[in-house]
């Protein structure tokens, strides 16, 4: 029995980093706005306090935080060819769930991209030629340009207070700062945090090797800061205890430090936790959005009607509700038809491991999950690829984010993965080990693609999305080329023992690498290779905006946040001063 | 966590005492803690493990086992020391054992290495079933694997690890996987959990714990970071208190 | 008691006999150098503080701590007009033995009845070991250990210290007159309570025995 319930102006899908600053924005507008959230309500006390949230079996090993997997999971397979099985338990990438999203427990490095990736597959033809890139990597022009999104990369910088230093202010390279970075109109908002040892050392041997450190952007902040929206945030104290936890102390930029209470004091927004949305619903044209449907904790279920609708829930889950809801054709690998699951790209992670003598102390466990420092002379574009035979980079960095000792305790390639050999060699190198991060671009091809589950359900009775990927070769050759560059970094901060781990095929979900899943609702200006616009509007039904990751047409060198920020804030720009005042279609097509 | 009411008026002398147990105080008692979860520091060697989910014999080959995984040596205490049965033991009887955080449903293929765990057992089934399989074949061969030597217990071991004998329907390798994964698990975690007890796995490498504010401390470079190491449960007189929802839930 | 210089190591002997027989009645681990006399006219023997006049506890409190404040005094880092008199004429090494006396010191506390109301020492309470959503501030306890026993190397004890002396550091945190915090860290924290909350907090970790090193 459904429950039609009264009309609003906008629903929010997701209540998380992007559905927080949606709702704001609209709300604060003057529109009655309903914010959809299938998880709990939490907030910073009590839920964040520690010591309770310095419990790494539970958050890290146990996934508290994270979205509830036994009634909704994904189903995976490498290839087309085989049958794709649910991960049963999520280890690769671990999606969020709740009031805040995702960004409750991310380890806030916060990057921008590059110019040059908004408009790859332009400048890549330019530079390497035609036939450069396999026929079957599908990388594409975003429909934005660097310049476009600019003011909201700064826009949403200055909401989080995102501690580092600036590299190139409007085109003058600044001292101290990544020299590779794109312009930015002025330097952050807070500066950098301090340096960890290994950031040091790191940064030391980098710079003698003629490459161009430079301290990790970081939303867990340096000093306190008050943002725009009036709204103070403390300095980190390097507890090691980030990724996967959320911060006692307000001094980690989530939802609920930097917007929610602004958001939540509105009595024009209304929050609704524990609704499981179903889909949105369509007229009988099946252009418009009627507004969505949902279950609610207790398993009733009720039709929400909007004029506008926006789903701002993680980048899965945003493929997974237009396929629930047919919005737009969904992609079918074989004849390389329909948008929508296409260009699903992920995030190509090697790490080196550099051993030092027992009287070298690392101290890993303080950290803040983005105190490193990096070079970005092999990420993205930076570097010349003629002859290489790939696209693409990492960053690379001494990204040491803690110590936490279930998870993290190095040991030298060979050592026995069990008994003595095993526990002398944990005690030799824990404190004394410097590990890097090297955090690869990942392009999209035509054999990787989100789709619904022919066989698998949710506790609601829906298909599961089917994720099918593995590495392209193009990726894996990236990755080879900057370990070994990485690991001479290594050798020339005066380590007894440098192994370098490149990412090696095939993709397993075995192994957490990143929850940076990209793709599925590409924008575009060509509504034959994109599912929205460039901003971030349906192609096939003008009242929905699908804003999260899964726009992107492939995926960078760096963390997707900081750009999903600035699509956020350039997208509600399109929405309250264009499509409110003017309904309809903001690009033809 | 439980909210412990605790308002010391201190009357007449003695505030300071120099034993963590003793008290000299009068102050009012703080509400008893659960029984038989209390556990002081340095007092835990002897104390017996109260087994929720293993029988007797599975216990005795759970104990041999992990001592092997994570033996003790002159780095400091093993596995049994530091109380890893009892931490499995008592994951394995609790929501965790039973499936939290495993999606159930079928149908069930075994999948490639990139698609994980895929059998239909919830961890307290896989041990049961590979352990039965185990003492079964233990028991034929006359020795239990407790009384084995070390040696022995090792190549047994290593034959469960690298093979796929089917331990009435959980490849042997699987079952390895999980016992050493949990075997770490149980030395790591927070002494709330059952295991680690008095901290003895982060005092070996220097982890300080869930007291974490190391602002003054990250300018140190290279200096040893020295101090005792702190469990999230434990109190002003360094008593741990075991989370009383052992198993944990989320 | 007064310990008399003799030689260290029979100082340090009859202190332990003590302690071991007395159970509870002051002593110090270490000696008490000649520059401690003058520390010794307000913050007493063993550092049992004047807890009316807001004079701190010093028994102890972490030697590092310790050591920072009596530096930040000298050098007006922590601006107080009659510590800086007494701490600008140390020597570094002074610092460090005055540190190190008292950090090891033990004192008994002499008890001073709290005028707090059971409600406010509930709102204490629940400062330290949550925090307040409302107010934005994180659990005392996180920073300052279980009960507010202090954690090595990060923050002093508060248990058992004067509620007076507490009540005026964490005012002057949050009038910004006290500046010598790492981070802004007390600074931010102060800054969100009212002069209520601080008489709370204050009188809360007050009423805790405070625990001997």
């Amino acid at each position: 029995m459904v429950q039609r319930l009264k009309e609003v102006d906008v629903v929010v899908i997701g209540v998380g980093m992007v559905g927080s600053i949606v709702a704001k924005e609209l709300a604060a507008a003057g529109y009655k706005v309903v914010g959809l959230e299938r998880g709990e309500a939490r907030f910073t006390v009590p839920q964040f306090q520690s010591p309770a949230i310095h419990d790494e079996l539970r958050f890290d090993i146990r996934k508290a935080l994270m979205q509830d997997n036994t009634r909704e999971a994904v189903t995976f397979r490498n290839h087309s060819s085989e049958t794709a099985l649910p991960i049963r338990r999520w280890e690769s990438f671990l999606p969020g769930t709740g009031l805040g999203g995702s960004m409750v427990h991310w380890n806030g490095q916060t990057y921008r991209f590059q110019a040059n990736d908004f408009e790859l597959a332009t400048r890549t033809r330019e530079r390497y030629g035609r036939h450069f890139l396999d026929p079957d990597v599908t990388i594409q022009d975003w429909g934005v340009t660097y310049d476009d999104l600019e003011p909201h990369y700064d826009r949403f910088e200055y909401l989080l207070g995102t501690s580092g230093k600036a590299g190139n202010i409007k085109g003058q390279v600044v001292p101290g700062g990544d020299p590779f970075e794109s312009p930015r109109s002025r330097e952050y908002p807070t500066p950098p945090q301090k340096e960890h040892y290994s950031g040091a050392m790191f940064r030391k041997a980098a710079s003698g090797l003629g490459y161009h450190p430079f301290p990790q952007p970081s939303s867990n902040l340096s000093q306190p800061y008050t943002n725009p929206e009036g709204i103070k945030l403390n300095a980190c104290v390097f507890c090691g205890f980030c990724e996967r936890y959320a911060c006692e102390h307000f001094a980690k930029s989530v939802p609920q430090t930097i917007i929610l209470p602004v958001l939540l004091a509105n009595p024009n927004f209304e929050l609704r936790t524990g609704c499981q949305v179903q889909r949105i619903n369509l007229d009988s044209t099946r252009k418009k959005a009627t507004g969505v449907t949902y279950i609610d904790a207790v398993g009733r279920e009720f039709e929400q009607p909007a004029s506008l609708v926006i789903t701002s829930s993680f980048a899965l889950n945003n493929v997974r509700m237009l396929l629930l809801s047919r919005i737009g054709t969904p992609y079918d690998p074989t004849t390389a038809k329909g948008v929508v699951g296409r260009n699903y790209a992920y995030q190509t992670m090697s790490s080196v491991a550099s051993f030092f003598g027992e009287d070298v102390f690392i101290n890993p466990f303080m950290a803040s999950g983005a105190s490193g420092t990096l070079i970005n002379d092999f990420a993205g574009d930076n570097f010349d690829h003629s002859g290489l035979g790939f696209i693409g980079g990492s960053f690379i960095g001494a990204v040491n984010t803690n110590g936490r000792p279930i998870q993290y305790h190095p040991v030298p390639p060979g050592t026995p993965s069990w008994g003595k050999g095993w526990k002398d060699a944990v005690v030799k190198h824990y404190n004394h080990t410097v590990m890097f991060s090297l955090h690869g671009s990942s392009v999209s091809t035509r054999q990787n693609y989100l789709d619904l589950d022919p066989t698998y359900k949710d506790a609601w009775g829906q298909p599961l999305l089917r994720m099918t990927f593995d590495f392209p070769q193009n990726d894996l050759e990236m990755a080879a080329y900057v370990t070994a560059k990485a690991v001479e970094i290594g050798k020339a901060m005066g380590a007894k023992q440098v192994a370098g781990s490149p990412r090696k095929g095939p993709y397993t979900t075995t192994q957490y690498q990143t929850t940076h899943n990209t793709g599925g609702t590409v924008m575009g200006s060509d509504p034959g290779t994109s599912v929205v616009n460039r901003y971030l509007q349906s192609w096939d039904v003008p009242n929905v905006f699908v804003i999260g990751a899964s726009a992107y047409p492939q995926n960078a060198s760096w963390n997707p946040t900081n750009t999903l920020g600035a699509l956020t804030y350039w997208a509600i720009d399109a929405i309250k001063n264009k499509y409110l005042k003017n309904p309809g279609r903001l690009v033809s097509a | 966590m439980n909210k412990v009411t605790r308002r010391a008026f201190v009357a007449g002398i003695g505030a300071a005492s120099m034993a963590p147990a003793a008290s000299a105080l009068s102050e009012e008692p703080a509400p008893a803690a659960p029984p038989s979860s209390h556990t002081s520091l340095g007092a835990q060697n002897a104390a017996p493990v109260v087994y929720l989910f293993f029988n007797a014999s599975e216990a005795a080959f759970i104990e041999a086992a992990c001592e092997r995984l994570i033996p003790a040596d002159e780095n400091g205490a093993g596995a049994l020391a530091a109380g890893v049965p009892n931490y499995l033991d008592k994951q394995l009887a609790g929501a965790w054992g039973a499936g939290e955080r495993l999606y159930r449903s079928g149908p069930w293929a075994a999948g490639s290495a990139s698609q994980g765990y895929q059998l239909p057992f919830t961890p307290a089934e896989l041990f049961h079933q590979a352990l039965r399989a185990i003492n079964h074949d233990l028991d034929s061969r006359g020795t239990p694997f407790s009384e084995m030597t070390a040696e022995a217990q090792d190549a047994y071991l290593k034959s469960l690890e690298g093979g796929s004998a089917d331990l009435n329907g959980v490849p042997s390798g699987v079952f390895f996987g999980l016992l050493l994964q949990m075997t770490v698990e149980g030395f790591f975690s927070d002494p709330v959990y059952g295991g680690n007890r008095d901290m003895v796995a982060w005092r070996m490498i220097g982890f300080p714990g869930a007291y974490a504010d190391y602002y003054d401390s990250i300018d140190r470079h290279g200096v040893k970071f020295e101090r005792e190491p702190m469990s999230l449960g434990e109190d002003s007189e360094r008593h741990i208190h075991p989370d009383p929802n052992i198993p944990a839930h989320l | 008691m007064r310990l008399r210089r003799t030689d260290t190591g029979l100082t340090l002997a009859l202190a332990a006999l003590i302690t071991v027989a007395t159970h509870g009645i002051a002593h110090a681990k270490a000696a008490a150098p000649a520059s401690a006399k003058v520390c010794q006219g307000c913050h007493g023997v063993h550092g049992e503080g004047n807890a009316p006049a807001a004079i701190p506890r010093l028994a102890g409190q972490s030697a590092e701590y310790l050591r920072k404040q009596l530096e930040d005094y000298a050098s007006g880092d922590r601006a107080n007009p009659i510590m800086k008199n007494f701490a600008k004429p140390l020597t570094h090494a002074d610092m460090e033995a005055l540190a190190a006396y008292f950090s090891t010191a033990s004192a008994p506390r002499t008890a001073i009845p709290s005028t707090a109301s059971a409600a406010d020492l509930d709102f204490g309470q629940e400062l330290a070991r949550q925090g307040s959503e409302v107010k934005r501030v994180q659990a005392c306890d996180s920073c300052h250990g279980p009960d507010g026993v202090g954690v090595l190397h990060a923050a002093p004890y508060l248990a058992g210290q004067s509620a007076e002396y507490l009540t005026s550091a964490l005012t002057s945190f949050q009038q910004r007159t006290r500046k010598n915090d790492p981070g802004k860290l007390m600074t931010s924290v102060a800054g969100q309570l009212d002069a209520s909350d601080i008489a709370a907090a204050a009188a809360y970790f007050s009423s805790l025995p405070s625990n001997a090193p």
